[in-house]
Formats: C-alpha cells, structure tokens, sequence
C-alpha cells in the first residue's frame, strides 16, 4: 500500500531533483489562489533547496547545518539554524527522513485511498500546537509527484512534482553562496 | 442631559495588499522578521496575514478599536493595542496603520520613522526609524498580480 510505497521511496531515493509548480489556496479567502514555478532538490539525510522562479525569485537551501532563504528582490539573505526549523516541516517528508521509523517519531502516517490516480500517505505531525495539520504525499507509482500542505489556518499549499530524476545535477549545490551585495541577518 | 456621541471617524475605503515585508532592527546582533504578508481592512479594523517562504501561514493579527489579536498555530494572543502586538511578533513597532497611506503613496508622517515612497509607484516601499533606537528598516515588495 501507500505506505510501503513511502517506505521504498524513502530508501532508495538518496537524491533528487525536480521542477515544481505551487499552488496555494486558502478556504476563507476565495480566488484562484497563488502558483509559483521552480525547481526542487534533495540529498539525504539533511540538505535541500527550492529555486523559486515565477512570480519573484527566492532561493531556500538548507546545507545540513544553515537554512538560508535569499529574496532576490530585498537583496536579502537570512540564515537560522536548520535543527530548529526542519524536523516537522514538510521538506523533512520527502527529503531528510532516512526511514519510515524516523518519520514515525514526528508524524502519524496513514495510507489514504487513491485520489487523482495517485497514491497517498496523509502525515499528520505529532506536535499538536505546530503550525501543520496534515501532509498529504501523492505518489504516481514509485515517483513521488504531489506534496499537499494543509496549516493550521486553512491555508493549503499543493505542491506538484514533474521531470524527477533521482540524481541531483552538479550544477546544483547545497552549498549556500551569498550574492554580491546582499545583507545576511540571523533570524 | 446626554453628551454628544463622539464624533466617529470616517470610515476609510478598506483596501488590501499582498507582497513581502522584511523588517531589521540594528541591534548586536541585528535582529530580523522576513514573511509574505496579506494586508486587509483599514487602520481602524483590518486583518494582516504572515507566510512563511514556503506557503505556510506564520500568523494570522486582527484588529479592531480596543483590541488586537494574533493567532499562530492553535495560540491566540490578545494585546491591548495593534503596535504591542507588531512589536511582539516582528521584534519592532512597524505602524501598521500608516503603512496602508504608504503602500496607496501618501507619505503620512509617524514620529521617528522615515518612509520613502520614491519606488511606490513600483510597488517598493521603504522606512527606516530613527527614534527610538536602535534604528530599524522596513521593506515591502509588493506582489505584481495580487492574489
């Protein structure tokens, strides 16, 4: 079931690298909700980085140690350490679980029926005053293809994965370089 | 014999305004707050909405006259008045309410900050305060197509 599908994927997926499109809509305000274009890359067990591109270019790279989040248009780098952040959020789903077990300490898991002819895992985080009701993670087979963020607020971000390679390109580091110019504030 | 009812301001036209705002406060080490935002209402009465990069909402403040609440996961937090909460939560005393005249291009005066409007017509706004200390500096990128 979905479940094992999450487990295999977990194992044998090292890396990976892959364009998104976001979509993010909110119950209590109407509209067509916001989309944002880019690409997605992980290593396990702890580095990442989404390259936004449309509407606005925003860089966030997590190296193993820093999270860094640069927006193009302040010309503005901040860095907090990566342990407070990650752990319960959802890039820690699909990119820094190194088991089903070590995802187990912060979410329940349960295998959902089909949906849209995918697959899905709903992960609902244990820490229960977090700003995450539920992850919903869509596989197309083994490929991982939908990551569905539900917060606490209604507000639900649908994140849809295409062209995944399970190799992550060299051109593509995680190691976060600061633009020329830019101020670097802590947060 | 009754008094007069006091004399209630003009309801201003609500507006609403989406982007992203960072704020920095110059102290050691600098100190600062980064978040998509959605600005609705008017100085009076109005709701501001805080994102984080990847979508996810990092607070929801409503206020109206007397009261101010933030809401972040399942805590509500009630304050007296909207500039203790801002200063709670963003670690400065952005004036919210003379944010919506900067964000239309009118350049209200607000004791202590500077607001530059040159870029407005761009949908870049700018203030850095200079009382009290330590100065602090806001930006906003308005978004092009506003949700």
């Amino acid at each position: 079931d979905s479940l094992a599908t999450l487990d295999s994927y977990i194992k044998s997926t090292r890396a990976g690298y892959a364009d998104f499109t976001q979509v993010v809509t909110n119950a209590n305000k109407p509209g067509a909700g916001k989309q944002s274009v880019g690409t997605f890359a992980f290593k396990r067990p702890n580095q990442f980085r989404f390259d936004y591109r449309k509407p606005f270019q925003q860089t966030i790279v997590a190296d193993g140690k820093t999270l860094w989040m640069y927006d193009a248009d302040l010309n503005q780098v901040t860095q907090r350490s990566q342990a407070k952040v990650l752990d319960s959020t959802p890039a820690a789903l699909v990119a820094s679980a190194t088991s089903i077990e070590s995802l187990k300490q912060r979410f329940t898991l349960e295998a959902v029926p089909v949906k849209d002819r995918l697959e899905w895992v709903k992960a609902t985080p244990k820490d229960k005053d977090g700003q995450l009701q539920n992850v919903m993670i869509g596989f197309d087979g083994k490929q991982l293809r939908k990551l569905e963020i539900l917060d606490s607020f209604g507000q639900r971000s649908v994140m849809t994965f295409g062209n995944f390679v399970p190799t992550v390109p060299a051109k593509v580091s995680f190691k976060f370089k600061v633009p020329a110019g830019a101020d670097v504030l802590k947060q | 014999c009754a008094t007069p009812p006091r004399p209630v301001e003009p309801d201003v036209a609500a507006s609403t305004w989406s982007g992203r705002l960072s704020l920095t406060v110059d102290q050691e080490p600098p100190q600062s707050f980064f978040a998509g935002f959605l600005l609705k209402g008017t100085p009076r009465q109005g709701t501001l909405d805080l994102y984080s990069p990847l979508g996810s909402t990092i607070a929801q403040v409503r206020w109206s006259p007397g009261e101010a609440i933030a809401q972040q996961g399942k805590m509500a937090r009630e304050y007296p008045s909207l500039d203790d909460l801002i200063v709670d939560l963003t670690g400065a005393n952005v004036p919210v309410t003379a944010l919506f005249d900067w964000l239309a291009g009118r350049s209200t005066s607000v004791s202590g900050w500077q607001p530059d409007l040159s870029r407005q017509p761009e949908g870049r706004i700018s203030a850095r305060r200079l009382q009290p200390l330590p100065t602090a500096r806001l930006q906003v990128v308005l978004d092009q197509n506003p949700a």
